[in-house]
This record gives C-alpha cells, sequence and structure tokens, in this order.
C-alpha cells in the first residue's frame, strides 16, 4: 500500500514538478478564502436550482393528473428560457454599474449579455460566473411562484411572453432595488435571502395572473361557495416540501455569499426552525379550526415558515426564528380560507405561502432584528423588541408595499396586455382535456388517460 | 292536531282502497306537519304524530300488496310473516323523507317444494310492499337493506342461522348488520314469530367481547361536529358548502351511543329517547345525566326534521345538512351546547370502553 502511494507520488511529481516546490506558490489566504466562497456558492446556487425540482412536484402534485405533463414540463422550459433571458438583460438591471447616479436608484445598466472573466479576479471574494449562476436561480425560483397562479389554464405562449418581461425587467428591478445598490438598499431595508424580492415578487405575479384568468372551471359555485379540486398526488407534493427545505439551504445559508467565520451556519440553523415551526403550526391550527389536520395546508405551512425566516434568517435570535416560522403556519391557513372566500382561485396557494409569509417574514426583522446580528451582516437597525424603535419597521413596510405594488402592477399591465392581444387562458374544452393534450398533444399519464374525451372531464 | 283528528286521519288511513289515495293522505299530511315543524318548538309530539302517521300508511300499503299478490294468482300468506322497519323507522324517528330499510321473517317449511313456493310467495310480495311504497313516496334504501332483497326476507331458521354466522364473524360488515337489527321494530305481521326472533339475538349481543369492541368502534365512527373553539365544523366545499352535516354529525352519534348503552343493558326499547328514559330508570343514567342527553336529542331531532325538503323532483328528501348561517341566534346557542353535551357523552363512552378493552 505504502508503495504504491510513493509511486504515485513520484508519478504526480515527474508530472507536476512545480508540486515539489509548492512552498514557493502557496496560495494566499485571500486565494483560499476566495476559493472556499466560490465552492460553497455553487454548491448553494445548484442546491437552489435543485429547488425547480420541488416546485415541478409541488404544482403538478396539486393540480390534476390531465395537466400533469405540461405543469411539469413547463417549469423546465421556462427555467431554460429565463437563463437565456437573465444572462442578456436581467442580470444587467440588477447587477450593472453604469447606469447614471439618478437611474442607478431605480435600476442598473451594463454587463449585458453577461461575459465574465474566466477566473475571479484579484481581491474579488468570489468569481463573478458564480454570482451570476447563484442569482439566476433566485430569478428562475421566483418565476416558478408565479407559476401557481397561472397553473391549469393558462396558454402555454403566455408561458413564454411573461418568462420574457418576467426574468428581464421586473424582477431584476425589484432585486436592484433592495441588493443591487438601489434605493430601498440605500434605506436599509433587510431582506437577507429574498423574502420580498424573490417570494413576494413571485407570490403578486400569481396573484395578477389568477385575477386575469379567473378561476379554474367547477373552482366556484354559483352561490359563490368552493369546490375542492383535490392534487392528483399527495406523495408528490410531500417529497416536493422536502425538496424546497433541503434546497432552502442553499437559498439562505447560500445568501451569506462567503464561508468567512462560518456565518452562513446560524443562517442554516434559524432557517431549520422557521420551517419546523410552519410545519407544526399550521398542522395544528387546521386540526384545531376544522376538526381535521389537513396534510397539504401542514405541507404549505412548512414553506411559509421557510419564506418567512428567508428575510430574516440573519437578523434574528433562534426562539424568534422559531415565533417566525409558527406565526407563518397560522398565517398560511387564514390567508388561504381568505383567498378563497373572495373567490380567487389559487390551486397552489402561492399568494398564501409566498405572499402573506413573505410580507410577515419582511415584516419579522422591523420587530426582532437584534442588534448583535445587524452588525454581522451590516444591514440596517435592529428591530422594535430590541430597542431599535419603529424606525425598521417602517423600512420593511415600505419595502413590502412599494416592492409588492410594483411586481403587482407591472405583472398586471404585461398581462392584461397579453390578454387583450392574445388572450391569456386556453378555451373551455381545451380545459376540459387538459393542457397535456391541448397544449402538447401528448398526456404525461398516457395509460391512465387513454380513453381521452369520455373521461377526462371526470380527472 | 287534536287526538280525534289524529284518530280519524289514521282510520281513513286504513281505509284506504288505492296507493294513490295513500299518496295524496301522505302529502296533506306532510305539507301539515311540515308546517307545525316550523312553528312548534317542542318537537317530540309532533315526530311521534308523523311517525303514527307513517306506520299506518305503511301497514296499509302492505296490506294492499298482499292483495295484489293474491290478484297475481298467488293467493295469501303460506305462513305468517313479519314485517320489520330498520333505522330511523325502526326507532320511530322517521322525517318527512324517509326511505324504506325493512326485513321480513317467514314461518318455516318442512316440505322443500312448499318452502321453495313460500320462498318465490314472499319474493313477490317484498317487491311488491316495495314497488308499493315508492308509489306512496318512500324511496328504496341505498344500502339495499330491504325485503326485496332475498338476504333481508328469509325463513325463521335461515334468519337465525345468519344471525349466528354475523356472531361467528365479526368483520366490520357482519357488526354493522347486527347494529341495524338492533333497531328493529315490528311493524306488521304475525306478533309470534316477531318476538321468537328479536328473542334470539337480543341481550345476546353485548356478551361477545370481541363483538362489544367492534361495535363501539362502529358506534365511534362519526364524531359530534364542533370544534376546539367551540366552532361548528361545517362543510368547506361542494354544494353544501357552509351546512352542518346534522344527520351524521349530530343526530347518529347520539342515536349510535344510545343504542350501544341500551344494547348493554338489555333494553329493548328501540327509540333513542325510549332508550334515554329506560337507561335512566335502571340507573345507569343519572337523572341530570339523562335530562341533559334527552334535551341535546330533541334539539338534533327537530334539526334533523327542518333538514328534510322536497327536491326538485318534488319528492321528500332530507339532506340532513343545515346552514348554521340560516339559524337564528336563538337556535344557534343551544345547538352549539348540545353538540357539546353530545361530544362530552361520546368521550366519556370512549373512555370507559378504552378502560375495558384497552387501547387501540
Amino acid at each position: 500500500m505504502l508503495k504504491k502511494s510513493l509511486l504515485g507520488l513520484g508519478a504526480l511529481l515527474l508530472l507536476f514538478p512545480t508540486m515539489a516546490f509548492a512552498a514557493d506558490g502557496d496560495p494566499s489566504a485571500a486565494t483560499l478564502n476566495m476559493g472556499l466562497n466560490a465552492l460553497w456558492i455553487l454548491v448553494a446556487a445548484v442546491l437552489v436550482l435543485l429547488m425547480q425540482g420541488g416546485f415541478i412536484l409541488l404544482e403538478t402534485g396539486s393540480t390534476r393528473m390531465k395537466n400533469a405533463g405540461h405543469v411539469a414540463g413547463k417549469t423546465i422550459f421556462t427555467v431554460g428560457l429565463a437563463s437565456l433571458v437573465y444572462w442578456a438583460v436581467g442580470y444587467g438591471i440588477t447587477f450593472g454599474g453604469d447606469a447614471s447616479e439618478g437611474l442607478n436608484k431605480f435600476m442598473g445598466l451594463g454587463n449585458f449579455f453577461f461575459d465574465p472573466s474566466i477566473v475571479a479576479g484579484e481581491g474579488d471574494a468570489y468569481p463573478s460566473t458564480i454570482f451570476f449562476i447563484f442569482q439566476l436561480a433566485f430569478a428562475a425560483v421566483s418565476l416558478s411562484i408565479a407559476w401557481g397562479g397561472f397553473a391549469e389554464r393558462a396558454k402555454l405562449s403566455v408561458y413564454l411572453i411573461f418568462t420574457i418581461v418576467f426574468a428581464a425587467v421586473i424582477y431584476p428591478i425589484i432585486a436592484h432595488w433592495i441588493w443591487g445598490g438601489g434605493w430601498l438598499a440605500a434605506d436599509g431595508a433587510q431582506d437577507y435571502a429574498g423574502s420580498t424580492v424573490v417570494h413576494l415578487t413571485g407570490a403578486m405575479a400569481a396573484f395578477a395572473a389568477t385575477i386575469l384568468l379567473k378561476p379554474r372551471i367547477g373552482k366556484f359555485n354559483k352561490d359563490g361557495s368552493a369546490n375542492e379540486i383535490l392534487g392528483h398526488n399527495q406523495v408528490f407534493t410531500s417529497l416536493s416540501v422536502l425538496l424546497l427545505w433541503v434546497g432552502w439551504f442553499g437559498f439562505n445559508a447560500g445568501s451569506a455569499v462567503s464561508v468567512g467565520e462560518g456565518f452562513f451556519g446560524y443562517v442554516a440553523f434559524t432557517t431549520q426552525l422557521g420551517a419546523a415551526g410552519g410545519a407544526v403550526s399550521a398542522l395544528l391550527i387546521s386540526w384545531l379550526v376544522k376538526g381535521k389536520a389537513d396534510i397539504p395546508t401542514m405541507l404549505n405551512g412548512a414553506l411559509a415558515g421557510l419564506v418567512a425566516i428567508t428575510a430574516s434568517c440573519a437578523f434574528v435570535e433562534p426562539w424568534a426564528a422559531v415565533v417566525i416560522g409558527l406565526v407563518a403556519g397560522v398565517l398560511v391557513f387564514l390567508s388561504a380560507q381568505f383567498f378563497e372566500k373572495i373567490r380567487v382561485d389559487d390551486p397552489i396557494s402561492a399568494m398564501s405561502v409566498h405572499g402573506a409569509a413573505g410580507v410577515w417574514g419582511t415584516l419579522a426583522n422591523g420587530l426582532f432584528a437584534t442588534e448583535k446580528l445587524v452588525e454581522q451582516v451590516g444591514v440596517g437597525k435592529a428591530g422594535l423588541f430590541y430597542g431599535g424603535g419603529g424606525e425598521q419597521l417602517w423600512v420593511q413596510f415600505l419595502s413590502v408595499v412599494v416592492c409588492g405594488a410594483f411586481a403587482f402592477a407591472a405583472s398586471f399591465i404585461v398581462l392584461w396586455v397579453i390578454k387583450q392581444v392574445s388572450g391569456l387562458r386556453v378555451t373551455e374544452e381545451q380545459e376540459i382535456i387538459g393542457l397535456d393534450l391541448s397544449e402538447h398533444g401528448t398526456y404525461g399519464y398516457p395509460e391512465a388517460l387513454k380513453r381521452a374525451g369520455t373521461n377526462a372531464t371526470t380527472l | 292536531m287534536s287526538r280525534i283528528d289524529l284518530a280519524r286521519r289514521l282510520l281513513e288511513i286504513k281505509g284506504a282502497g288505492t296507493l294513490q289515495d295513500l299518496r295524496t293522505i301522505r302529502e296533506e299530511e306532510q305539507e301539515r306537519v311540515g308546517a307545525l315543524l316550523q312553528t312548534e318548538s317542542w318537537v317530540v309530539p309532533v315526530v311521534e304524530e308523523l311517525n303514527a302517521l307513517h306506520d299506518a300508511l305503511i301497514r296499509r300499503a302492505i296490506t294492499l300488496a298482499e292483495q295484489d299478490t293474491a290478484r297475481m294468482g298467488l293467493a295469501a300468506p303460506p305462513v305468517p310473516y313479519a314485517y320489520f322497519l330498520f333505522g330511523s323507522g325502526g326507532r320511530g324517528e322517521q322525517t318527512l323523507a324517509s326511505d324504506q330499510d325493512s326485513g321480513l321473517v317467514y314461518g318455516d317449511i318442512e316440505d322443500p317444494a312448499e318452502a321453495e313456493l313460500a320462498a318465490a310467495y314472499f319474493g313477490a310480495l317484498g317487491s311488491r310492499i316495495v314497488a308499493s311504497l315508492m308509489e306512496v313516496g318512500y324511496p328504496p334504501c341505498e344500502g339495499n337493506v330491504i325485503v326485496s332483497n332475498p338476504e333481508w326476507c328469509l325463513p325463521i331458521t335461515a334468519w337465525e342461522k345468519k344471525v349466528d354466522r354475523w356472531f361467528a364473524e365479526p368483520s366490520w360488515e357482519n357488526v354493522r348488520y347486527l347494529l341495524i337489527l338492533a333497531d328493529a321494530r315490528h311493524l306488521a305481521g304475525d306478533d309470534e314469530l316477531a318476538r321468537r326472533w328479536k328473542g334470539r339475538y337480543v341481550g345476546d349481543m353485548m356478551s361477545h367481547a370481541d363483538i362489544a369492541r367492534r361495535m363501539l368502534e362502529n358506534t365511534l365512527r362519526h364524531k359530534v361536529l364542533i370544534g376546539v373553539f367551540g366552532q361548528l365544523l361545517v362543510e368547506a366545499y361542494g354544494e353544501n358548502a357552509g351546512s352542518l352535516d346534522i344527520k351524521y354529525g349530530a343526530y347518529i352519534p347520539m342515536v349510535n351511543l344510545f343504542r350501544l348503552l341500551a344494547m348493554r343493558a338489555d333494553i329493548a326499547a328501540t327509540s333513542t329517547l325510549g332508550r334515554i328514559e329506560a337507561l335512566r330508570e335502571i340507573g345507569i343514567l343519572s337523572e341530570e345525566k339523562a335530562e341533559e342527553a334527552a334535551w341535546a336529542f330533541e334539539v338534533f331531532l327537530r334539526l334533523r326534521m327542518l333538514s328534510s325538503n322536497r327536491d326538485d323532483m318534488g319528492e321528500w328528501a332530507g339532506s340532513g345538512k343545515l346552514k348554521p348561517a340560516l339559524l337564528g341566534k336563538e337556535e344557534k346557542a343551544p345547538l352549539k351546547k348540545a353538540l357539546r353535551i353530545g361530544q362530552r357523552l361520546q368521550r366519556q363512552l370512549e373512555k370507559e370502553m378504552q378502560r375495558r378493552f384497552g387501547g387501540r
């Protein structure tokens, strides 16, 4: 064994003679630091990208068989399209540094058709290539959240057009405001990993879509009462939540964008507590109020806990993380009931999970942010319960209202125009047959749905 | 309606010559009783009156069916028979909309050829009874517990064998059948036969620990629909969204509960209020508890009566569901109180049984 190792070492020395003199070319501490950061951020980016698997299962499991292939497949397609658009335009609008000072408050310019240097530059904390992939993965998550409001009735062409506008303009502008040096960043808005930027933005797009698309056929009765359109696979939905939960460690802990002294570990830690709180409280509240412990509500609760802790994971103490999660779980249950009451059909509960919980998580910073953690992160001030007064709460409130309103208005306008020009929704017939057949020509479950037209309506 | 009026009405039913006459009487009475239910706050006498009418109508329809069968050339019943009502009919708790849950037992015949003839006769009679009652406005039982089903129309020995088999094999379904039998009430036909048939299993059921345990499980299957915050657990979705399932979320749990207690105490009464009263008499229920239980049951009975309506086809149909939003405050409060009483009783029984049989 030893002999073999020595032999190997000898061979390596012959091939790479510099190794023998490594002492001379020791990488500097900065390079090592950069390398570690790069590694972690890329791992995080991959985790966030893998969350798309979660969205595929979440949306498919929560909807009907006849749309399964479409729902799942369109996610991959739009991730692809969004990647191209974000590369060409979106990234530049978020992080481009060429805009005038006045314009930069609103949007960045530059770095279009992003052409990064192939390795990290002198003094960089990480290679820009990896940062790009990480940011792109976030944009794609926000987009996939929005799809919840489109589910089971929008035309495929609408997905295509909306992806372009969303990934090029809507998401990048909001991301610029808070993360890219825009006007809210200057105000000290705390949104560590994107409760507002990613989740509320996506939810608002979903909200606009669901208003313009109107409820699915059969969701509401004439007298205003709702029918339950059950998703076709609760196992998918449960697995999706696990995938998203795991991916969220990339989302939140990755947002430290450094390894440094290990602060990203603390972020991961609060993230776990928040998610756990959401899952537990949502199941209990549905059990108490409805008399039955509802699985979809519990799953939404876990996600709501994650969404809420996303803004606050780096700013709050462990107990506060638990409280934020617990409240999010209850909130998502109430919110879903509210939307149903006002006759908004939200098949995946996107507005409740990402919207209501996103708002709560962002506001929670204004209550629970601690002096010490604010110092650590270097954004904003302590919250109401930690001697910071109402100032941070106001900033948080402002960022929620402004970002929410902008995302909603922009999405609404884009979709309204599409609606006037080409229409948003498939025909009634197509909707009944299912989008698998109407948009793609084959079923996601061909064996189960062979006798199309005869029984598809009941599925 | 005064007693005399009711007696006259019952006589009228007895003298009715055609099913159409019976239907007409029924419709008139339903309208009247329906109106009475809206105004009377004490529901028990109204329910008793309504059930007396149902009983008379069904008895008359059976007599007419016998005559029809005779006209078809099958002569008179070859042996005595007894007709039983199950379900709400058996308990004397029929609503304006009631279906036919029924069984028929007839005397044994030694000779196989004659036995076959008798089977054919009672098969024809059973079918005729069911068809006649449908004409009078009683839809058939959805679970097929009905005299036109050969399984529920048998000579007494066959019945006894069948019931023995249910005892020997207390599967979920067989226990359900035994619980159905527990509500059986003899409505028409031979008394002696009826006594023999009921005597066969009454008092025997709870002696089998296995059966008692299964019955408990079956009995506690429907939970009282009230939540921990005292909120009504209404349906969230569908055409009955916002409605409370009075039948399965309030009335049936109480029926099941007192059936089980009555069976354990060997009480023969089949009506729920009768069972509560008998349980009080022998001291299984305290005065206070019996009064409370009877009060709660009457609240449910009344709302259940109110929840039956005419459907689109003009037939009486009971959804058993009620929109609490339509109830006034003065009605909602007692309903909630009654539901809490029901829930408490259910929990007590559950706990007691848990002690007896151990946890599941």
